[in-house]
């Protein structure tokens, strides 16, 4: 399990990156959804992808051996009481 | 991280300003859509498509322009899209539904504007959305008077050709407007330098049928118990038609519709079986602009089908496919928009008849009926959508609200309280 608190965010250098990523962890039944990049984590937009701690170390696996370029990972704290806000 | 910030500079936004943007809309889809259990898969497309809302698509329409081609901003569902991708140009649909955009189009609109022309002009002028940069041409209509002095004002920044919507529904209404789609013809050919054949307009009428097609397929899913899709991922993937490729846009419907589907199959739903159901109808609900879905939904109830423009309006009715001349296929166009009904028409039945209709398919529990601010014709039409589902005993709630979170709140208390009656 891990930190209820925070959720884990794996940003890319382009969307190209994140959508390979993506369709990889799909093909093997791991949890993961593509979301808007949030402030917190950088000032540039674009996707990421919301993956769950148990999962890192295939994560990191998977991206080594199919040759993924990601920016980072990065722990990001989940906004609880989050209040509607319009954009 | 994806950088746009060339792009946006080569269209010379202003990129302080949309940074202000791009720091609230993380947070927001988070809460409003990221925090939903139980998504289907397929919406992992919709969520790539917000995550990269200004970069990927704007990249493709500039793409196209660099090959020559040409791109059209429209601003209303009685645009027919067909004529603009026979002339091998885009359509893309521009209407503003960020709180974000309000104050720019407050700098030179009155105040009681609605927020949706306000946001669309705010767009433009604060140079904030890229679409509203890219497009060659804006294409207008007259469907209300709002937007009619809108387009007099965007076009000191862009060129822009208004269609003159009717305002009733009478055979020579229907005629008019056949004619004001052959002038669109000469207008769309002028600025993409390609000539309307009838061969391209007979494809295109199909590519666009294909897509409404997917979204009917889509909305049919949605009749189901349990419901198989949320109100607010079913209303962002009609939000997304407007501007995406058509084509792609039918294929991520169908994938997702397929999915859905197999979910029936299952009885597995994204609300429990005996759910409240809830239609949404009145005013446009523009991306982003999901206040009042996710009110709806975070109360219990799911929103399982809208009479909106960005709902049924927008693909029910097909064009006829057999027209084989220019004349024949621009009929077909006026007669399947002419099926649409807007409250700009007076009288204006149809609506009143496809709000009842959607009721019985979709099993509806109630019915929210609402209007953004200032929006003359769907708040005056609410009180004939009122007295005919009192006939038919549909309890309604009609609400009149903008972008802004300050009325949120108050809506929820009213939406809880309505859903609390129907649960009696």
């Amino acid at each position: 399990m891990g930190n209820p608190d925070y959720n884990w965010y794996i940003l890319f250098p382009n969307h190209r990156e994140g959508l390979r990523l993506n369709r990889e962890l799909k093909e093997r039944g791991i949890k993961n959804t593509i979301a808007p990049t949030p402030r917190i984590a950088s000032t540039s937009c674009g996707i990421s992808l919301i993956v769950d701690e148990a999962d890192l170390d295939d994560i990191k696996q998977i991206i080594t051996d199919r040759e993924i370029s990601i920016e980072r990972m990065v722990q990001v704290p989940v906004q609880n009481s989050w209040q509607y806000r319009s954009c | 991280m994806a950088d746009y910030r060339q792009m946006w500079t080569d269209l010379k936004m202003d990129l302080d300003k949309h940074d202000l943007l791009c720091e609230v809309l993380p947070e927001a889809f988070g809460g409003v859509y990221l925090s939903q259990k139980n998504r289907p898969q397929g919406m992992d497309f919709y969520d790539f498509v917000v995550s990269e809302i200004h970069g990927v698509r704007p990249a493709e329409l500039i793409e196209h322009q660099k090959a020559g081609g040409k791109v059209f901003g429209t601003f209303c569902v009685y645009v027919p899209d067909e004529v603009i991708f026979a002339a091998g140009g885009i359509a893309a649909g521009l209407c503003g539904g960020s709180q974000f955009w309000v104050s720019g189009g407050e700098k030179v609109l009155p105040p009681n504007t609605c927020p949706l022309i306000k946001a669309s002009v705010g767009a433009r002028l604060d140079k904030t959305c890229p679409f509203f940069l890219i497009a060659d041409m804006y294409v207008g209509e007259t469907t209300c008077d709002g937007k009619k002095k809108a387009w007099e004002i965007l076009a000191g920044e862009v060129p822009v050709h208004v269609m003159d919507i009717p305002q009733m529904k009478r055979e020579k209404d229907i005629a008019e407007f056949q004619a004001e789609i052959m002038e669109f013809i000469k207008v769309v050919e002028k600025v993409t330098g390609n000539k309307v054949t009838s061969e391209a307009l007979g494809q295109s009428i199909k590519l666009i049928n294909e897509k409404r097609r997917a979204l009917q397929r889509l909305y049919a899913t949605r009749k189901a118990a349990p419901v198989p899709i949320s109100g607010k991922d079913a209303l962002l993937v009609t939000q997304i038609a407007f501007y995406d490729d058509p084509a792609r846009c039918a294929a991520m419907a169908n994938k997702l519709s397929e999915e859905l589907e197999e979910r029936i199959g299952r009885k597995e739903g994204v609300f429990p079986e005996d759910a409240l159901r809830i239609l949404v109808t009145g005013t446009p609900l523009a991306i982003p602009n999901w206040k009042l879905h996710h009110i709806i939904e975070t109360a219990g109830a799911a929103v399982v089908v809208e009479e909106l423009c960005t709902g049924t309006r927008y693909f029910e009715n097909l064009v006829d496919e057999s027209g084989t001349t220019i004349e024949e296929q621009v009929k077909a166009l006026a007669e399947r928009y002419m099926k649409t009904n807007c409250a700009c028409f007076t009288p204006n039945p149809g609506r009143i008849d496809d709000i009842v209709r959607l009721a019985d398919e979709y099993k509806v529990d109630g019915i929210i009926d609402t209007n953004l601010q200032f929006c003359n014709l769907y708040s005056t039409e609410s009180y004939l959508v009122k007295q005919a589902l009192a006939s038919h005993d549909i309890p309604v709630l009609h609400i009149e609200t903008d972008y802004s979170e300050q009325d949120y709140e108050q809506l929820r208390t009213r939406v809880e309280a309505f859903l609390e009656i129907l649960r009696k």
